[in-house]
């Protein structure tokens, strides 16, 4: 056991650090400006880190792709823009895609000059994806697609997505889907934004009527969608581990200091036993989940792939940041709620993951959405239960031989 | 970046399993349980023989020289096996405070004979003051200049293992200062010395047994001072930093066997005719457990490393690993209890026995109240915490 960082590392943390220093941008307004933020990173080696070299990637490890992401929190740098596309699809395309598709669609991808989107969920195809009805009909060397999609994150700047739909709806629901590249500025398509809860946009709903997908926009063989989308791993693991802590710690740090001038009984709510014991038990849960990540990250170094266990993680760090939301406004009261007019020595100056300025207002209200995305809570629970404690699975009605959706 | 544990590291847990395992089933726990004297001492000869008795002490004076996340493996084992016997209050807290604060001489006396199994010690911190942190700031036993020593009287509760203790180091007040942490002094004292008097507790953990220590114009030499007149708390500190790791992995052993046999029970038992562990009731309540586990092994290694490491956040990492691992106990433990349903309700069955043992070490060397408190004022005082980084 030896959790110290190497001299390598030490020495690589140093150079990143000075890096965004010197090149931290002041604050992205465009979507033109952004791009060019992500190119900057792309030519200085902190976009697609994981990815094979032959791919325009680094071939870099995890430690040290854990370190440019949390030094980039650190820095509270704006992100890369292209994150679905450099997660998921490029690894997707890279496994599974046909050299055309390799060759037309890659490099294109790290240095987001094209920009994508994943189009998965559907309104009543939420946790359980694999019922989803979108169609796509073969016609005449291609694909006609009909229906819905909703929670597509980056779809308003989107220039291409994967899209999963049912290409054959007299199979068991798993077996009838395929994985297709869909150019989102095809004709039948449509983006509208969802407005959350949070009263911004981050998600969209995407409507297909009668979009022709070309045949050869097909990844892998039809059928085979909901295998793809299941056994695709990305090449980006762990890079998030550290940089969600750094964040979370930043928060809590302006936290503290506000603290220090909220007027309470006569002193500041730092005085108050009740908020100390909050602010306690979020530097506790916070530090633990900077343990379990440094867990992680050594397993990643050792060429471990985390299993199951990643539904751990992700069960933890959601469920605790909820939790420290509703401390944070148990602490703050109404000024917590405020999403104008708070005085400037309260205000929490950061930026959300999306580029815009976030309170803690806004990151109240958003706590809401870690526990439901990428796998809910209660999913995550599930894969916990059967795959890791090998609890028997629960019968489910639709894996009784039943027919498609 | 390496979180596993050594090959050696393996095989001394291993070896620490084998022992508890063949020497002390549940059987042997609940024997000592009823006994007056509450441990075997045949078994602790046997824990003298496999080393673990020493496993922290240097190799000059008979011991294995092992590090602290060593020390919270073979805990972690003892919270597992829910052994009985003075070896958290021997090894981990006199030991501990002994190597940081005694002299040659003392260490010469003490330390080959703790290796050896022919002393058994315990530290006595507890007062009726409750402090905010847990720590000693609440010393209100004193201790006079009398002749060439000094003369204790007051009273210390929790006193682990007392009873057998043939030492006893006990923190007294020599000097009242405004800094409540200056002014204590540490004794080693001798058991049959004059006007010590120890009344047993009975608490819920019966394997666990711990006394009421009163002394009265207790008279002794200046060399039974461990550390320095008047700055006791500099031994305190690291001793009770280790005690709460110690704690923590006391607790964790406790938590992964509570959740090791709720999953098995969920497995096997049937209602509705299905296993429960079907039910997403039961099933979820198992994900938590394992989550609450995991993350208290993170805590607890962590933070054992760091303590070996000298990591400038070690004192932050010790609180944080004692303030989550007892309420993760607790939830763990608690909800065992609760997968077995009534079964789990009855004394027979073993699972109180680690849910009380849990327990034991929740409330004591500063509970998860007592340590945020902590985390908080060091990473408010400190900058080369990370937290603050």
């Amino acid at each position: 056991m030896d959790l110290h960082e190497t001299r390598e590392d030490q020495a690589f943390r140093a150079r990143v650090r000075a890096w965004f220093e010197e090149n931290k941008p002041d604050k992205l307004e465009t979507l033109e400006q952004r791009k060019a933020w992500h190119r900057k990173l792309y030519e200085a080696g902190f976009v697609g880190m994981g990815w094979p070299k032959e791919y325009g990637g680094q071939g870099a490890r995890p430690m040290e792709q854990a370190i440019v992401a949390e030094e980039m929190a650190r820095a509270n740098a704006p992100g890369t823009i292209n994150g679905l596309g450099i997660g998921i699809v490029g690894p997707t395309l890279i496994a599974h895609g046909s050299e055309a598709q390799k060759h037309r669609y890659i490099r294109k991808i790290l240095t987001a000059e094209e920009i994508w989107c994943q189009l998965y969920s559907e309104p009543n195809s939420g946790s359980d994806l694999a019922s989803l009805r979108t169609a796509a009909v073969r016609q005449n060397g291609h694909y006609v697609v009909n229906g819905q999609k909703v929670w597509t994150s980056q779809a308003h700047i989107a220039d291409y997505a994967v899209l999963l739909a049912r290409t054959n709806p007299e199979v068991p629901k798993h077996q009838g889907i395929s994985y297709f590249i869909l150019d989102m500025h095809g004709s039948g398509v449509e983006v509208r934004p969802l407005k959350q809860i949070t009263g911004s946009s981050e998600f969209n709903e995407v409507f297909f009527t009668n979009v022709a997908v070309p045949a050869e926009n097909l990844i892998g063989a039809e059928g085979q969608g909901w295998e793809l989308a299941q056994t695709t791993l990305g090449f980006e693991r762990g890079g998030n581990v550290l940089a969600r802590v750094t964040r979370h710690k930043a928060n809590l740090n302006r936290l503290i200091e506000v603290c220090q001038t909220l007027p309470r009984d006569g002193g500041t709510a730092l005085d108050d036993p009740l908020v100390r014991q909050k602010l306690g038990r979020m530097l506790v849960e916070v530090e633990v989940l900077r343990y379990a990540g440094l867990r992680i990250l050594s397993k990643l170094e050792k060429g471990q792939r985390p299993g199951p266990e990643s539904s751990v993680d992700k069960l933890y760090y959601s469920e605790m940041d909820k939790r420290h939301q509703e401390m944070v406004q148990e602490i703050l009261g109404p000024y917590g709620q405020l999403e104008e007019g708070l005085p400037p020595e309260l205000e929490l100056d950061s930026e959300s993951l999306q580029g815009h300025e976030a309170g803690w207002a806004y990151n109240f209200l958003w706590s809401r959405a870690g526990t439901i995305y990428a796998g809910s809570s209660e999913i995550q629970k599930n894969i916990i239960g059967e795959r890791v404690l090998k609890l028997p699975r629960e019968p489910r009605a639709d894996r009784m031989g039943g027919k498609g959706a | 970046m390496d979180f596993d544990f050594t090959q050696e590291q393996v095989m001394l847990r291993n070896l620490a399993r084998e022992v508890l395992s063949q020497e002390c089933p549940t059987r042997v726990v609940r024997q000592m349980m009823d006994d007056p004297v509450g441990f075997s001492e045949p078994l602790w000869q046997k824990l003298a023989e496999t080393g673990l008795l020493g496993i922290t002490i240097d190799e000059s004076r008979g011991g294995q020289a092992l590090g602290m996340v060593d020390q919270a493996l073979v805990l972690e084992e003892m919270g597992r096996a829910v052994y009985p016997g003075p070896y958290f209050a021997t090894v981990l807290l006199a030991a501990s405070l002994i190597r940081a604060g005694g002299d040659r001489a003392q260490m010469d006396a003490y330390l080959p004979a703790i290796a050896s199994g022919k002393l058994k010690a315990t530290l006595a911190t507890s007062e009726d003051t409750r402090t905010a942190t847990g720590g000693p700031e609440g010393t209100a036993l004193h201790a006079r200049p009398l002749g060439g020593g000094y003369a204790l009287s007051g009273t210390k509760r929790f006193v682990p293992f007392a009873h057998v203790a043939d030492l006893l180091l006990v923190g007294a007040r020599t000097t009242d200062s405004s800094d409540r942490r200056r002014g204590i002094t540490l004794f080693a004292i001798e058991r049959d010395t004059p006007g010590l008097k120890l009344t047993s507790n009975v608490s819920i953990d019966r394997t666990n047994k711990f006394s009421t220590l009163t002394l009265e114009e207790v008279r002794v030499d200046r060399d039974a001072i461990v550390g320095r007149v008047d700055e006791g708390w500099e031994v305190l500190r690291p001793t009770l930093q280790r005690a709460a790791v110690g704690a923590s992995a006391e607790m964790l052993g406790a938590a992964r066997k509570c959740l090791e046999m709720s999953v098995e029970y969920a497995r096997v038992r049937e209602q509705f005719g299905q296993p429960i562990g079907m039910f997403q009731a039961v099933k979820h309540a198992c994900a938590e457990m394992l989550l609450e586990v995991e993350n208290s092994h993170s805590a607890t290694y962590y933070a054992a490393w760091a303590l070996d490491a000298d990591a400038p956040d070690a004192g932050v990492a010790a609180s944080v690993a004692k303030a989550y691992v007892s309420g993760a106990a607790r939830e763990v433990c608690g909800s065992a209890i609760q997968v077995h349903g009534g079964i789990g309700f009855t004394w027979e069955f073993d699972l109180h026995l680690y849910f009380k043992r849990a327990k034991h070490f929740e409330a004591l060397y500063g509970d998860a109240e007592q340590r945020r408190e902590l985390v908080l004022r060091e990473v408010l005082a400190s900058t080369a915490v990370p937290v603050l980084a």
